[in-house]
């Protein structure tokens, strides 16, 4: 979602507002003007020296905090002015301007402070728009898309306006599994800028999300048709993948790497399609080709080290995995892929793949992954129910789902060690969160199939055996499609 | 919960978590990783196998499609074996079915009925019983249909199966036309089989699985679908990517014929699966026979038997269908037994390389756990696996598993030498606390041996009083595995014989109670893979010197039997009790 242009119109506005607008009586005329000239012609180092100068007489004075707070954001110092506005609301709570100055700033850092002093401007001003706006993305970054819907709701006749507005809520429909809606939502923002492409990839996003990858290569079509920038590139490369239209995807996917070898994504989706398709070799020389570019894009090692093990090539994995790690040690999944090297390589010996997550636990104890590999691999050893290994890993598992609601993969194994240990009901709770995200999950059908037969509860069941069902012969075709090609690096055309 | 290689695709190269099951081209298996080896349990094992099939006259190779590569997976499944006493003479003789090849049936393609001389060694007497016969034959069982005291036999073909009936003369008569098991449509693939008095009217039935709807005409060959690869290599096609067969039910008339009756018993509501060896047994100890059927790449099948001709599938909900993670499997054989002594009937089905065999325990109920892990039998998912038994090899009192293991692809080995064609047989001793303890070396040759196995049969060849095990080996003769078992354990042997009950009182389930276990049997007409048992329930008893018995007939008649003495064989009869045995001589 992009706001910087919300926010230079914010900032504008609010310039332009107390610039027209009355001032406080207390502040002498003179001194107002001579602080306004400065900041209309963006002298803002002469703003302040006449603001501070101002503040000498006359400290409580919130407009005065507030022109501060203008001038050094014009100066780009953020931190001075959120400072100013925030002393500005102190002086006067209710002071619309300062209260609105200090919500962009805080809402341009992505905190979540932004938030009641939006709600403070709705307070005050109901119709607000930017707020709502602001309000609906900033519950949207935040997961709220309840929330975010809630605000786009409330102020729909405004916000439908506001092409970024559209974007979130269209969004956030679409996690909520609005489907329908959500590419109503985005067919409506085409309509309105036909021309954008942002729109338009919008729209397909949508509508590959939703399974209809034909209809986001017709809504992209346009933009194919003429000179399509990488974006748009990669996502048509994703939705002839999803329409099963692998040679379109591949090539689609090299002419975004011809526009761009620079960037590091596109090996990625590469190797995405070479591991779907079993073509690890081919994934490995793509990601190598990027390599030669983008030699320290700890992505790419990642995505490598992934594709050797595959391969079966453990020590080039290994290597691999490390090299992402030191080039990006914040990025837990590397940590997580030696653990699970580790777990591959010692399958005779999991105490030395758990010495291995342990160790990387010490470093990354927030790392949900990681405490899921602990659970899974525990897991393997079928400890006895009420054995110290048994709760070790459902611990972990608990631990995982806890720091990473979102890993259906830790729900799933913590539905196991409940059901291992009849704990029936847990059990199926678990399954109905991991279902809740992925209603096709076939572990999580099938446990809470179990599950619900051990609670007597049979009601739900036949319907769930259709869904399992459906669910398998899903796979299997999914299977089918994906073993229908192989990949194959072309040998390059001979010298003439 | 497994992890693998594939899963590392939960990494996601996109940091989205996504779960993707390494489902192998045509076949389903997990590609999950083996359960570390527990440190050797130091016991001794005092069965030791070897092979005397050469000795004992067994020559003739079991010819099965292609021998270096397979065009079709018509060539690639193999099919069962039997011991049967077809003359009622006492001693187990040998019943071996046999495919051909796709240019033309080989002069030595037929099946084969070898009689016991009783000495060690076998006369092949297929001609003069009448039961020379050259096709796809996959499966049998073996069962007195028509009650007149000699087993009959049933063999499933691609194409049309066979009923033989037992003439009490040595000869056989193919008598499929009479009974009303002619298929009319297009040819079937007939896989596994079982008799089984599923309306408990004393006739047994006929349960058939089939396999998939198969054409020459119209099958792809190797490398012309993604399902005709694995692991890059092409491959001969399926099962997946061909359509699915029916499976059928026929009800015994009483009066030689059998009338279908799949659709109304509701068996035909399962139409997407590929059946392979069916068991059927009274799982859920209501007094009914349900069946079970083991089925390839597609969730297996449990028919809950509703005491009123109908059947409920239930195999997922129960338990057994699919592996702890809710994914399919290539359901081949089947043991069935009772691995932890709580006298009920659990089972150990076999799959496919990269994938455990599974072992169900049953709560008594019908309802199973998997418990591969747990019972240590997860080590193993090396070998594509087939024949399997669940039986006390040892006589320890303990029932132990032995199955046997072979490739579907003998051309992948020249460019993986890593999947070889012929591979060993896999035995796991019971150590009696509910895990098991894999053995090789210690099993003897017959275990080491490498050859690509299909069916196997567990018996008593030369009445000594332990299992001998027959095993089918793809275009080689077969193996006949004699356990010359070491030490002073103690056994009893047990023959029924109904009288209100079908007389081969098959679907009979006995509870044995020695030293202070108790154990369930059931007597069944397949299992393993494709195959039929020695129908005398074999019962180790460790250092335990008499035995109590509780016979649960398939009539619903509950018989109690004390104080048997042990290492023997004893005959009972239905409402009437110990007999004197037939042709028995140690």
């Amino acid at each position: 979602m992009k706001t910087d242009s919300v926010a230079g119109r914010i900032q504008w506005a609010l310039l332009l507002l107390f610039l027209q607008a009355g001032m406080f009586g207390q502040t002498p005329n003179e001194r107002v003007q001579a602080i306004t000239s400065a900041l209309q012609e963006r002298d803002f180092a002469k703003a302040l020296q006449s603001v501070q100068s101002a503040l000498q007489s006359s400290p409580n004075n919130p407009q005065l905090w507030m022109f501060q707070g203008l001038a050094y954001a014009g100066e780009n110092d953020s931190k001075s002015a959120l400072a100013s506005y925030k002393h500005a609301i102190r002086i006067a709570p209710d002071y619309l301007p300062a209260l609105e100055g200090a919500a962009q700033i805080e809402y341009e850092a992505g905190s979540a402070e932004a938030i009641p002093l939006l709600q403070h401007v709705l307070k005050l001003r109901p119709d607000d728009v930017t707020s709502n706006a602001m309000l609906t993305v900033l519950a949207e970054k935040n997961g709220d898309c309840a929330t975010a819907v809630e605000h786009y709701v409330a102020g729909e006749h405004l916000l439908d306006t506001q092409p970024f507005a559209l974007q979130g809520y269209g969004a956030c429909l679409l996690k909520l599994n609005q489907t329908d809606k959500a590419i109503e939502v985005f067919q409506q923002l085409v309509a309105k800028q036909p021309e954008d492409p942002q729109s338009r990839r919008g729209l397909a996003a949508v509508q590959l999300a939703t399974g209809k990858p034909q209809d986001a290569l017709a809504t992209l079509q346009p933009l194919l048709d003429s000179a399509p920038d990488v974006s748009t590139l990669r996502l048509a490369a994703a939705a002839y993948e999803a329409n099963k239209d692998t040679p379109s995807a591949v090539k689609t996917l090299r002419d975004a790497i011809v526009k761009d070898p620079r960037q590091v994504a596109l090996y990625v989706d590469f190797a995405e399609i070479a591991m779907d398709h079993q073509s690890f070799q081919t994934g490995v020389e793509m990601i190598d080709s990027g390599l030669k570019l983008q030699p320290n894009a700890a992505p790419l090692y990642l995505a490598r080290g992934v594709l050797y093990v595959q391969l079966a090539d453990y020590e080039k994995a290994g290597a691999d995995f490390e090299r992402a790690e030191a080039l990006d040690p914040k990025q837990g999944m590397n940590g997580a892929a030696q653990s699970m090297l580790a777990e591959e390589q010692n399958q005779s010996d999991p105490s030395r793949a758990l010495a291995t997550v342990r160790a990387k636990l010490v470093k990354q104890p927030g790392e949900a992954f990681l405490w899921y590999l602990q659970a899974a691999i525990l897991s393997q050893k079928s400890p006895e129910p009420g054995s110290a290994e048994f709760q070790q890993g459902l611990d972990s598992a608990k631990k995982a789902v806890t720091l990473q609601p979102s890993l259906t993969a830790a729900h799933n194994v913590l539905a196991k060690y409940y059901l291992d240990s009849s704990q029936n009901e847990l059990a199926a709770k678990e399954c109905r969160i991991v279902l809740e995200k992925d209603p096709s999950d076939q572990s999580a059908l099938y446990h809470l199939v179990i599950a619900l037969r051990k609670t007597n509860s049979q009601a739900e069941i036949p319907d769930l055996l259709k869904r399992l069902a459906k669910a398998r012969q899903q796979a299997t075709r999914q299977e089918g499609e994906r073993n229908r090609y192989k990949l194959v690096i072309a040998p390059p055309e001979p010298a003439r | 919960m497994t992890i693998s290689r594939r899963s590392f695709v939960l990494l996601s190269l996109c940091a989205s978590a996504r779960q993707l099951i390494g489902q192998e081209q045509g076949i389903a298996s997990r590609t999950i990783a083996a359960q570390p080896k527990p440190a050797p349990s130091g016991r001794p094992f005092n069965a030791h196998f070897t092979d005397i099939a050469k000795d004992a006259g067994l020559h003739f190779p079991t010819i099965y499609g292609g021998i270096d590569s397979k065009k079709y997976i018509m060539e690639a499944n193999g099919c069962g074996c039997a011991f049967i006493d077809y003359d009622n003479d006492g001693w187990m003789d040998i019943f071996i079915l046999s495919g051909t090849r796709l240019e033309g049936d080989s002069p030595e393609a037929t099946n084969r009925l070898y009689k016991n001389n009783r000495d060690g060694t076998f006369t092949d007497v297929t001609q003069q019983a009448g039961l020379k016969a050259v096709g796809w034959a996959n499966g049998v069982c073996v069962g007195d249909y028509n009650n007149d005291g000699f087993d009959d036999i049933y063999c499933t073909y691609f194409g049309q199966n066979r009923l033989y009936r037992n003439n009490g003369n040595g000869t056989f008569t193919d008598v499929t036309k009479e009974a009303g098991l002619l298929d009319t449509g297009p040819a079937r693939w007939g896989a596994g089989c079982a008799f089984v008095d599923y309306n408990r009217d004393g006739h047994l039935d006929l349960f058939v699985s089939n396999y998939i709807r198969f054409s020459f005409e119209h099958a792809p060959v190797p490398g012309e679908k993604s399902t005709c690869n694995w692991k890059g290599v092409p491959v001969n096609c399926g099962p997946r990517g061909l359509p699915t067969g029916r499976h059928s039910l026929y009800r015994n008339n009483g009066n030689g014929t059998f009338t279908d009756v799949t659709r109304q018993a509701g068996i035909d509501v399962a139409t997407d699966s590929y059946g392979m060896t069916v068991v059927a047994a009274d799982f859920d100890e209501d007094g009914w026979p349900d069946i079970f059927v083991a089925c390839d790449s597609t969730p297996s099948l449990l028919f809950m038997n509703n005491h009123d001709g109908t059947f409920r599938e239930e195999g997922v909900t129960r338990g057994v269908a699919l592996s702890d993670d809710g994914m399919e499997q290539a359901g081949m054989g089947v043991g069935i037994g009772d691995y932890n002594l709580d006298g009920h009937l659990d089972l150990f089905k076999t799959h496919f390389v990269s994938d455990t065999s599974g072992l169900y325990r049953n709560d008594g109920k019908g309802n199973f756990d998997e418990v591969t892990r747990a019972a240590k039998t997860g080590v193993e998912t090396r070998f594509t696996s087939w024949g399997a038994g669940m039986v006390d090899l040892d006589n320890d009192g303990n029932p132990d598993v032995l199955f046997v293991t072979g490739s579907v692809y003998p051309e992948v080995e020249k460019t993986l030498p890593q999947y070889p064609y012929k591979t060993p047989r896999v035995l796991f001793r019971n150590l009696g606390n509910g895990t098991f303890e894999e053995l090789d070396s210690q099993g003897g040759d017959g275990i080491t041996a490498m050859h690509s196995s299909r069916g196997c049969a567990f018996g008593d060849f030369d009445n000594d009083g332990d299992i001998d095990v027959l095993i089918v080996n793809m275009n080689e003769p077969p193996s006949l595995l004699r356990n010359d078992l070491q030490g002073k354990q103690n056994w009893l042997k047990i023959r029924l014989e109904g009288v209100k009950s079908n007389r081969s009182a098959i679907g009979a389930r006995v509870i044995a109670h020695y030293g202070n276990k108790i154990q369930a049997q059931a007597l069944v007409s397949q299992s393993s893979y494709y195959s039929c048992n020695d129908p005398r329930l074999h019962f180790g008893l460790g250092a335990a010197t008499e035995i109590a018995l509780d016979i649960y007939w398939p009539s619903g008649l509950h018989e109690h039997v004390p104080q048997v003495a042990a290492n023997q064989l004893v005959t009972i009869r239905e409402s009437t009790g110990i007999v004197p045995n037939r042709g028995w001589k140690r």
